[in-house]
Parts: C-alpha cells; structure tokens; sequence
C-alpha cells in the first residue's frame, strides 16, 4: 500500500519547518519508527519517525528547505516486498489524487495566502473546500495574530560584494516572526527602576561558595525568580494571557518561567516548569542544565513551550536598561541589568556606596496599567532588597 | 578551456526548447524575468520536430487513407487512391515550420533571448554552450533544465537510419516500407506500426514482455489487440529480437519466440524500445545536481534539483514522459523562480495513445485502487451502443469509470476507441474537480457525441452501486 507522510502541524501557529537532515534515501527499506527526518520546528530540532515499516519511494524535500505544514515529505510503499524494481510507466501517470475535497484553483489559493487545506472545514457538498471557506479561515487566522512576515520584497539589487543577502531561515525566522507578532498585536509599556541589592549580592556571594562545592554555579537569577513569583501571586494580571476570542483574560494559576538564553544562532527561551515549587538551588541547577542544552541545540519541544513569564537578564552582557519585547502571548517581561557599585544618598544627606541592579518591566497595557505594574515592581523589589523576606516563603 | 570563450550573465537560463522549456520562458518573461533559452536543434523539440506532431501527421493522413478505402461501401467511391509519401513529408515538414515559426516568433516577441547551440554545466551557476561559432560561457541566477528524452538503442541493434531506425527515422520515411518489423510494443511501435500498416506496409510487432502497452489496463490493451488482428498486423509477445544480417536488402532478424528460435524479414525495422532521460552530457556533476540511476534528474515538488539556484522539468524529470506534463512542470518552475507560492499540484495526468482505436487514460486504473486499498465501484459502457461511433466506423471498445466506494468520486477514467483523446478532457477536469459519478450523470452530454458514452460509464456505477 502506498503511503504518504506530510508535515503535521506541530505547534501552535507553525506554518513552516526547516528540513535540517534526511536520514533515508529512495529505494530504503524503514522501520516503523526509525528515525528518518530532522528538522527545525518551534526553536528545537525534531526527530521526526516513520510512521510505517516500507520502502521509501518518494523524497519530495531537500536538507535546508523551508516546508510548509502540510507538505507531503515522504512516500512510502509498504507491499513492497511483492513488487519489481522498475515500475514500468503507467498510462495515467502519477496517480496522485489530491487529499483535499477542492478543485485546483483553491488549492493554488490556499497555497498563496499559507493555508493548510487539512485545517479549513469544508462547508460545499460532501465537505467540499470552497472558495468563501479559505477566506473565512484566512480571516480568523489573521484574528488569531498568526502574523506572517511579509517577504523583503522591491528591495534593489545590491551592487556586488557590499551587500550579502541571508535567507530569513530557522531560528532567526521564528524569532522574527514572533517578535513582529508581540510588537503589532500588544500595546507594550516599559518601566524602569533602580533596585538596591547589596543585601542580595552579600547573600549570594557566601552561597555561591558553598553552592560550588555542590557542584551548582548559583547566579543571580534563581533569587530573582524567587522574587518574582511572590509578585506573580499577588498580582496575578501579571502571570496572563489575553484571549482575544472570547474576551476574556486567562490568569494563571501556575508559574512556568521563560529564561532567554542567548545562543549562537539566536535567541532561546527555555522554561523553568512550576518554579514555584522549586528551591534556590534547584532553579540553579536546571537553569545550568537549560543553557547548556540550549547551547548544544538538544532542547525538546516541551522545554520551550508552555512559559507564563519570561526574565532576561541582560546584564551579563553589561546592559543596563532595555525595552523587551513580550514573549507573545504572554502579559510581562522582566529585564534585569549589570549590578553596578554606585553612590546613594541616604537618610539626610548621606552618601553611601550600594549596590544597584537596573531592572526594566514591559507589561501589555491591555492587561496591566501602570499603577499596577508599579505595584508589583514594588514588591518583588522588596524581597531584593530584603532578601531574607525570601525565607519566609520557603516551601 | 577554449580560447576565446567570454562569460555572459543570464538572469534566467533554460536548458531546451521543448514543451517544457518553451513554456517555462513564456510563463517567467511574462513575470518579469529576462530569459536565455538555449537549444540544440529545433525550437519546439522532440514534440514538434520528431514526436507529438509529425506522428500525428503521418498518422492522421494513414488513417485518411484507410477510411478512403473501407468507404465504398458506405457511398463513397474513389478510384485510385495512393500515398505519395514524398508529398506527404512536404506537407508534414510545412505544418512543422509553422508551427515551429509560431514558436520561435512568441518567444522572440516576448524579448527571449534564443541561442543555438549544446550546454553543459562547467561549475554550479555556469554554463558553457558550443554553438557554431565558437563557445560562450553563461553565468545564471537561475536555471532550468528542461533537455527532455532521447531513444533508447538496442547494443544488437544499432540505428542506422537505414535498416535500423528510430522513431526519428520512420517519421522522416520517403517510402512505404513493405515489410516492417517494429521491435517494442510500446505507444511508440505501435503507433507507428498501426500507421504504416495503413499505409500498405506488412507489419509484425515483437514485444518482450507478456502484454503490449506495459503498464496500460489490461482491459483496454485487449480491445487494441482484437483490433490489431482485423488490422492484420502480426504481434508476438514474449520476444526477444537477438541480432540480424541484411541479406540482398531485406533484414533479417534472429528472435525466440516463447522459447523457439525464429526468423523474421524485413525491409525495415523500427526499433522503440523506451526513452530515456537526456541528462548524460549536461556535466550535472560540476554543478552539484543529482540523478538517480536511470538518469532522472532528481527534483522536489517545486522542481527544483539538488542545486537550489537550477530546476528539472518534463522528461529529464521523470515519468510519465508527456509534452503535456512538461510543459506544466516549466510554468511551475517558473513561478517558483518568480517568487510565486507554486508547487506541483496537479491530481491527475492525462495519457493518451494515438492506436486505432485511441487509447486514453486519466487517474486510477481499477488495478490501483486496489493496491492502495481503496473500495471503488467500476462502471463501464461500450461504443457499440453510440451512434455517433458507428457513423465514424468505428465502434469497438468502451469507457470505464472508477469511483471511490463510499462517496462516488471520480478516481478514474480509461477509454479504448473513438476519440478517446479527446473524451479523456472532461474526465481529467471531473476529477481535478472532485466531481462524482452523479455529476458526471447529471451534465447534459449533446447529442450525438462519444463523451455521451461516458455519462453512461457513469451512470452504470449508479446503477450497479444502488441495486
């Protein structure tokens, strides 16, 4: 039986994957489930399987393409045992009929605006896909934010040698699709403050000793993780997504935290799952193992999914404010910056020397206002401040 | 390297003038590009020059011929009909000049730049041609190769273009051979075979395999072999033609009939034994392209090949090896170039075999469905019941209609007879648009017509699905 193997869809709002490596030829005989596919989804690299244990007959894709879900990859016959090598040519020729209920002027319109026909409901006679049907779903895709990035078209030709064009591929693609998708749908405020953490830097400093003997590098990030779920659970607007569907605000109840990470080849936000219910050294630990592998590119799918707010520290790389972009659909994004030794006027007129961190918010005021989000800053720069408050809520 | 050779940029290169390079150049200078389409002989290729048309010429023109004879009968007497083969190659030759005219006047109208001369890749974006004058050598952004097919040659039977021929060669015949031996009973042969056999020559098919038209639905092969004996055409199957001697003109062949050795005669033989991809001399290597190991450039469904800046089409591609498809797969090809958000999207192919009674085909044979484990219904219903068939003389053979089981679709249309090549249209559209076999049913078909026959096929798959 003949057998075809298409791009799924395999993440919310992914039209597209990059196809990295093809571990199959034609004519291979594969097992069900052996590897055949690697390809580059959702800022991890997917090993996809074979669904049937067959020949391979067709390969329609190269290493390095861009597929778009939907796609037919492979085709595999799996009654090949009976069959000659030479397939004689057949009257009737490829004798591929179309998946979808639809004529071909649709399914060429549905390739223009990047419809999947597998996803749009057929509303004609027996499910049939009419042309008002991709226009209905277009519409509704287009409400749901899936923005495309328009292609960099009319652009001149550049003289030879001065310019040098890289395709938008992969990781840098995502990333500038998401990134175009959180600046054009949500209304982003930035607010930054100074925070004194000479308390914190002395804490950390004698853990940070005792946390090596363990084996754990202990940064800064894990007390600020710390600190900001504590804000989270008092001010829930900020731990949100917005359903613009249906209207309504999602609060949640769980505390996934986004870690950006910069890699090589881009960014990457790897989630710490229910941060809430892990310890200092713990948020340490999988911190160290999240970048590492984000380094070597052996992330999952799951390690990247499924964030409710997402801290970027940008002062190992000496940056003192910044504006960050939400990590779409999320409500808040947290920037902190270079600890920096600075004079402080205190009491009267006193000038002492502390330590300051830069921190910068950027909230959807669709969600946040101000007032909140200055409530919030307050409190999680509280427990900064005063690191041994951090205590008091330990699990 | 060859003194002299200068490099000349080329925003879009097209490697063949065929039905699929032809329209490639069309469809991409239409969106803009500046196009240079090289071409080693004729300007509209095998299609115009030696395939599709001047067979068809020699065919219709037998065919002609052959009714003019079986006419008297029917009121019409004509005394002393004769081919004078000569003549009909003169008027052969100028429908292929106009038509080749047309071709070459389009594309310069439309600013394409046309070359005469044989490419071959020296790196990855380069090509150099030979042409009379010298050698040029093309830097490209993009390339299409579009070189098509050439006959496959037995080692025991070289061409000659004398007593071996080609299809080439029998298209381009100033006589009627007598005695014709045609090795492969495949479109080309038979073709070929059927129209020579018209035009008075003594012809014998030898076929290898156990059925003629490999590949083709038993049931319509079956028709074209009953139809074969009344031609009088010998056909022996499970053939192999070993070797021959020319003896005072005549050829002789040496075969084994199903096991016995055997020896025909001949004026001519006309070896078709297949066509192959025309991809040994393109140099594929210097540019990273990749062919599978008959030599068919390998390519995705956007046609482009293992080199991301050059695409394949039409023959050099793969099967089936139809004008049609090419031509198809070159306007892809270039709308992929353009920018455009084209792939191969096509359900069906139609194929069709210009044999009296014409043979046509369209989506899956009933064998297929089978294979693929889909449940389909097969209706069938046969020109002996059509009058406008019997008018034309011919009456023989029938329409089949495949449906899926559960929904009636329309997966597939075969027909053995009259007009086929014609009829087969509607079933290629019905399918493309998801139609079933009551749609099929309920359009009107005029009066008196062959497609009349396949509302009918249709209709028996109602009638045998609803008792």
């Amino acid at each position: 039986m003949y057998v075809e193997w298409k791009l799924p869809d395999v993440g919310e709002g992914i039209h597209e994957a990059e196809i990295i490596r093809i571990l199959a030829k034609i004519d291979d005989v594969v097992q069900a489930d052996q590897v055949i596919l690697e390809m580059q989804t959702d800022k991890a690299v997917v090993e996809i399987p074979s669904p049937v244990h067959g020949k391979v007959v067709q390969i329609n894709v190269f290493e390095g393409e861009l597929v778009r879900v939907g796609t037919v990859v492979f085709a595999f016959e799996t009654t090949f045992e009976n069959q000659t090598g030479n397939h004689p040519q057949t009257v009737g020729g490829e004798n591929k009929l179309s998946p979808a209920l639809t004529t071909p002027y649709i399914r060429k319109l549905a390739r223009e605006l990047a419809i999947d026909l597998q996803s749009v409901t057929g509303t004609g006679k027996g499910g049939r896909i009419l042309e008002e049907d991709l226009r209905a779903h277009k519409e509704k895709d287009d409400r749901k934010g899936a923005a495309v990035l328009e292609s960099v078209k009319d652009i001149p030709a550049p003289s030879a040698g001065l310019e040098e064009r890289v395709p938008l591929r992969g990781l840098r693609r995502t990333i500038a699709e998401r990134m175009v998708q959180s600046k054009f749908t949500a209304p982003q405020v930035t607010g930054m403050d100074d925070v004194d953490v000479s308390e914190l830097v002395k804490i950390r400093k004698r853990a940070a000793a005792w946390a090596v003997e363990q084996g754990i590098k202990l940064t800064y990030l894990p007390f600020v993780i710390k600190a900001v779920i504590s804000g989270l659970k008092k001010y829930p607007y900020l731990n949100a997504v917005i359903d613009a569907d249906a209207n309504e605000i999602i609060l949640k109840r769980y505390y996934n935290i986004g870690i950006a990470i910069d890699t090589p080849e881009g960014l990457l936000v790897p989630v710490i799952k229910h941060a809430d219910t892990k310890s200092i050294m713990e948020l340490a630990a999988e911190i160290s193992t999240l970048t590492e592998k984000a380094l070597n590119r052996t992330l999952h799918v799951d390690d990247l999914q499924g964030s409710t707010f997402t801290i970027s520290n940008i002062g190992s790389f000496g940056g003192k404010f910044a504006t960050p972009i939400l990590n779409y659909p999320e409500a808040a994004i947290m920037a902190t910056g270079r600890i920096t030794r600075k004079p402080v006027v205190q009491g009267e007129d006193t000038i002492v020397i502390r330590d300051i961190m830069t921190v910068s918010l950027t909230f959807d005021h669709r969600v946040i206002d101000g007032g909140m989000s200055a409530r919030f800053n307050q409190h999680v720069f509280h427990y900064l401040e005063n690191p041994i408050l951090q205590l008091l809520e330990l699990r | 390297m060859v003194v002299g050779e200068f490099t000349i940029g080329a925003d879009l290169l097209i490697l063949g003038g065929g039905p699929g390079g032809y329209a490639a150049a069309i469809r991409a200078s239409q969106l803009g590009k500046s196009v240079t389409l090289v071409e080693k002989s004729g300007f509209g290729g095998v299609c115009l020059h030696e395939g599709c048309i001047p067979s068809k010429a020699i065919i219709s023109q037998a065919e002609l011929y052959h009714r003019i004879k079986q006419s008297s009968s029917q009121g019409i007497r004509l005394m002393h009909a004769t081919v004078e083969m000569e003549q009909l190659q003169v008027w052969k030759q100028t429908v292929i000049d106009q038509l080749a005219q047309g071709v070459t006047g389009k594309m310069k109208g439309r600013g394409i730049n046309l070359v005469q001369g044989e490419a071959a890749f020296v790196s990855e974006n380069e090509v150099r041609v030979l042409t009379e004058h010298g050698s040029e050598r093309y830097r490209f952004q993009q390339c299409i190769i579009a070189t098509g097919s050439i006959p496959v040659e037995l080692p025991s039977f070289p061409f000659d273009g004398n007593h071996i021929l080609n299809s080439t060669d029998a298209l381009n015949l100033k006589h009627i051979p007598k005695k014709l031996v045609v090795i492969g009973g495949g479109y080309i042969g038979l073709e070929l075979g059927i129209a020579y056999r018209k035009l008075g020559s003594e012809v014998i098919v030898l076929e290898s395999a156990n059925q003629l038209l490999s590949g083709t639905d038993e049931g319509l092969v079956h028709v074209l072999t009953k139809h074969l004996k009344i031609l009088g055409i010998d056909v022996y199957l499970h053939t192999r033609a070993s070797l021959y001697h020319c003896v005072n003109g005549e050829v002789l062949i040496e075969a084994v009939v199903q096991g016995e050795r055997r020896t025909f005669v001949a004026d001519e033989v006309l070896v078709t034994v297949g066509r192959k991809p025309n991809s040994t001399d393109l140099g594929l290597q210097q540019a990273g392209i990749e062919a599978d190991k008959l030599g068919f450039i390998l390519t995705n469904n956007q046609l482009r090949t293992t080199n991301p800046k050059v695409y394949a089409i039409g023959d050099v591609a793969g099967h089936p090896m139809l004008a049609h498809k090419a031509s198809y797969e070159g306007k892809v090809a270039a709308e992929v170039i353009a920018g455009l958000a084209s792939t191969k999207d096509a359900s069906v192919i139609p194929s069709i075999i210009f044999t009296d009674p014409e043979i046509a085909s369209v989506g899956l044979t009933e064998k297929q469905a089978n294979e693929r484990g889909i449940k389909v219904f097969v209706g069938r219903s046969s020109f002996a019941a059509n009058g406008r068939a019997h008018l034309s003389g011919s009456q023989d053979g029938y329409i089949q209609v495949i449906a899926e089981h559960s929904t009636k679709r329309v997966l597939g249309v075969h027909i053995a007879g009259p007009e086929a090549a014609t009829v087969i249209a509607e079933a290629a559209l019905a399918i493309e648009m998801c139609a079933t076999v009551y749609d099929l049913t309920l359009t009107i078909h005029a009066h008196p017509t062959w497609s009349e026959t396949l509302a009918e096929a249709a209709e028996s798959v109602q009638n045998i699905s609803s008792s």
